[in-house]
């Protein structure tokens, strides 16, 4: 792809995937002094104009965005009546995609929380990359319980307030765990992201020409010199950090998964889904993460930095995550025969043998058996094997959610109350329009913002390593 | 910092500014950490060191004491667990007791999923908070953005600041110091 920003760098995209012993792996391919780092990730936000690409896939996302914003306004003032919600599926397209994308949420966590506890240099690549997806998701996670509970300028009834109507909180719903977990991992993520941020946002700053962009980068980068004394105080807010969001990964959807878990319908209450939701959905992150950073590092010139080995690390973490939801998928399979409940064998045979068995079908197939491709190294390094199958990583989490929520929901035990659930254009439309705003706030973060996290790749450049880090096996 | 202490009178043919004080430019980090720990051993006490990342090492060459960063995070979670549990405990067991599907008025248990995110909610702003307060920001402006030098201090520059308050700064004397040291440039920084 020829664009204005890639025309004068031209990436080396070399093959780093290899292991040597006792030798740390290339994680900057391409030239890695400090300057052509910066460079690289700078030149991103500087160059007068995006790639092409971007602008049309921009025109596209606003689109969306649109379609979002009139359907839902058409929603709030007709009434939740113009989606496919009925009695028994109360719950209908918006929660399923309130669950859907909070899970797409939790990689970005996972990358740049847990992979830094665990030391793991080449997140720095794709963390800023992925945590930028978590704030957007959840942003998108967040709108669907408010218009979903029908009058969303009282969506404020879901926090315990004190007021003046009698109205006492139940601290043993889950719907208020729910509100507390997601609101807890809005607020800890984009001051996680932002906090990760501030340096780089100097480096735009102390780069920036003109008038009004040194004034705007300059106020969001807080007056950072980078002092030691500072980056003493940064690195250890960033652990803190660090360690907080990693009780979240794990904590966020296994709450949500409470609103099923703590009811009594069939394939609902089990303790696995806890687990169940968390695996699925940083499964689904990494999905995303790795479908947004094949084209991105593609089109913005960040082969040398996003480098295959980071997708190569992406799709191996993915096809763990994945062996783990089918392992999960098996196991239900195996308790609801084992409880010798006639409700719960009844609801995994729907499943799979039920009016919706194609979808019960289509998660096996996308998130069991695809995922599995990724044993195969060909199918890690290859972008356009591994792009479909993330595609459909991610269609498949979106039906396991629609299978968990809809198709349980449809028969649970009185056949008398058994009603399908066919959604409207609205609701397709108001999916599709999610997207949307996801792609819209993503395409504005890669052309405004540091899309790479630089102040940490430099630091892991071998010219960086000091010798007290070495004396002290701390890098 | 020493602003306050410095601002001169804006009155036309005032004397020569004070200035902020001395900035060096190192070319690598392990000068930097060798500089360093050299100016922290010539007892100056009124400096830093300045660079596009956290160089380890710098600050145990530094002395820089453990940020007391931790307590105050210990501090948030702690109250947002114990407020979280304080008010599930009045409403729900005190204030307007209900039974909810035959469970006891309280019960820790069940309480957790409120406590528990409510707890790091609390912990991470309080991080948040109190990182930028004890790192001095957001400020608009500091002297050191006067010297055209330090721009780089956030691409490719690893700085040392002696400041001009500092008992031990004599401009020839400190500026001997960084250039024997290794310092690639020395120049003054001007305070306002």
């Amino acid at each position: 792809m020829t664009t204005a920003i890639t025309a004068p760098f031209a990436p080396t995209d070399l093959d780093n995937t290899g292991d040597e012993l006792l030798r740390e792996p290339v994680l900057v391919t391409g030239p890695a002094t400090y300057q052509a780092v910066t460079d690289q990730v700078c030149r991103v936000t500087e160059a007068p104009r995006a790639p092409r690409a971007w602008y049309v896939a921009m025109a596209i996302s606003l689109a969306l965005l649109l379609l979002f914003g009139v359907l839902i306004t058409y929603a709030i003032f007709t009434g939740v009546g113009v989606w496919g919600n009925n009695s028994p599926s109360f719950w209908g397209f918006p929660i399923i995609n309130f669950v859907f994308w909070v899970g797409i949420a939790h990689a970005g966590t996972f990358i740049s929380a847990i992979l830094l506890l665990f030391r793991q240099k080449w997140r720095t690549g794709i963390n800023r990359f992925a945590e930028a997806t978590t704030v957007f998701a959840v942003v998108c996670a967040g709108i669907f319980p408010a218009i979903h509970v029908g009058r969303p300028w009282l969506a404020y009834w879901l926090l315990p307030y004190p007021n003046i109507m009698g109205d006492w909180p139940n601290f043993f719903s889950p719907l208020l765990w729910d509100a507390c977990a997601v609101g807890t991992y809005a607020t800890v993520s984009i001051l996680f992201w932002y906090t990760g941020m501030v340096p780089d946002l100097a480096t735009l700053r102390d780069r920036a020409t003109g008038r009004i962009k040194p004034a705007v980068y300059g106020l969001l980068s807080l007056g950072w010199r980078g002092s030691a004394r500072q980056w003493h105080l940064y690195e250890r807010a960033n652990i803190i950090l660090a360690v907080l969001a990693t009780a979240l990964v794990l904590g966020v959807s296994s709450t949500v998964s409470t609103d099923m878990a703590v009811s009594q319908i069939p394939a609902w209450h089990e303790t696995i889904f806890p687990p169940y939701f968390t695996a699925g959905a940083i499964y689904s992150g990494f999905a995303i993460v790795l479908a947004l950073a094949i084209p991105a590092r593609e089109l913005f010139g960040l082969k040398d930095l996003i480098t295959k080995r980071h997708l190569d690390n992406l799709a191996k973490l993915a096809l763990l995550l994945g062996s783990m939801v089918l392992y999960i998928y098996l196991i239900e399979f195996v308790i609801a025969w084992y409880s010798g409940d006639p409700y719960e064998r009844f609801a995994y045979l729907n499943y799979e043998f039920g009016p919706y068995w194609w979808l019960g079908w289509g998660i096996l197939f996308c998130n069991g058996v695809v995922a599995q491709a990724f044993w195969f190294k060909f199918a890690r390094q290859t972008w356009w094997i591994a792009w479909p199958i993330a595609v459909l990583c991610v269609m498949g989490m979106w039906m396991e959610r629609f299978v968990i929520i809809i198709v349980s929901m449809h028969r649970s035990f009185l056949p008398s109350s058994w009603h399908m659930f066919v959604p409207t254009w609205i609701d397709i439309g108001t999916l599709a329009g999610s997207f949307g705003l996801f792609f819209t706030l993503f395409l504005l973060f890669c052309r405004y913002c540091p899309m790479v996290a630089v102040s940490e790749v430099k630091a892991i450049l071998p010219q960086a390593q000091t010798r007290d880090a070495l004396a002290n096996g701390r890098h | 910092m020493a602003m306050s202490q410095n601002i001169i009178s804006p009155v036309a043919g005032a004397a020569e500014p004070t200035p902020y004080g001395l900035l060096a430019e190192f070319p690598d980090p392990q000068a930097l950490l060798r500089a360093a720990a050299a100016i922290r051993q010539a007892g100056y006490r009124r400096w830093d060191c300045y660079s596009p990342f956290p160089i380890h090492g710098l600050d145990r060459a530094m002395r820089l004491k453990r940020s007391v960063l931790p307590w105050f995070v210990f501090g948030g979670a702690f109250t947002g667990c114990f407020a979280a549990l304080a008010v599930a405990w009045f409403c729900n067991a005190y204030a307007y007791p209900l039974i909810f599907s035959g469970k006891p008025y309280w019960g820790l248990p069940a309480n957790i999923p409120v406590a528990f995110p409510l707890t790091i909610l609390f912990g991470a702003v309080t991080t948040f908070l109190a990182l930028w307060a004890l790192a001095g920001l957001p400020r608009l402006h500091h002297p050191l953005f006067f010297s055209a030098r330090f721009r780089r201090a956030t691409t490719d520059g690893f700085f040392v600041t002696i400041e001009a308050t500092d008992p031990c700064y004599d401009l020839a004397a400190t500026t001997q110091l960084l250039r024997r040291l290794g310092a690639q440039a020395v120049e003054v920084v001007k305070d306002c």
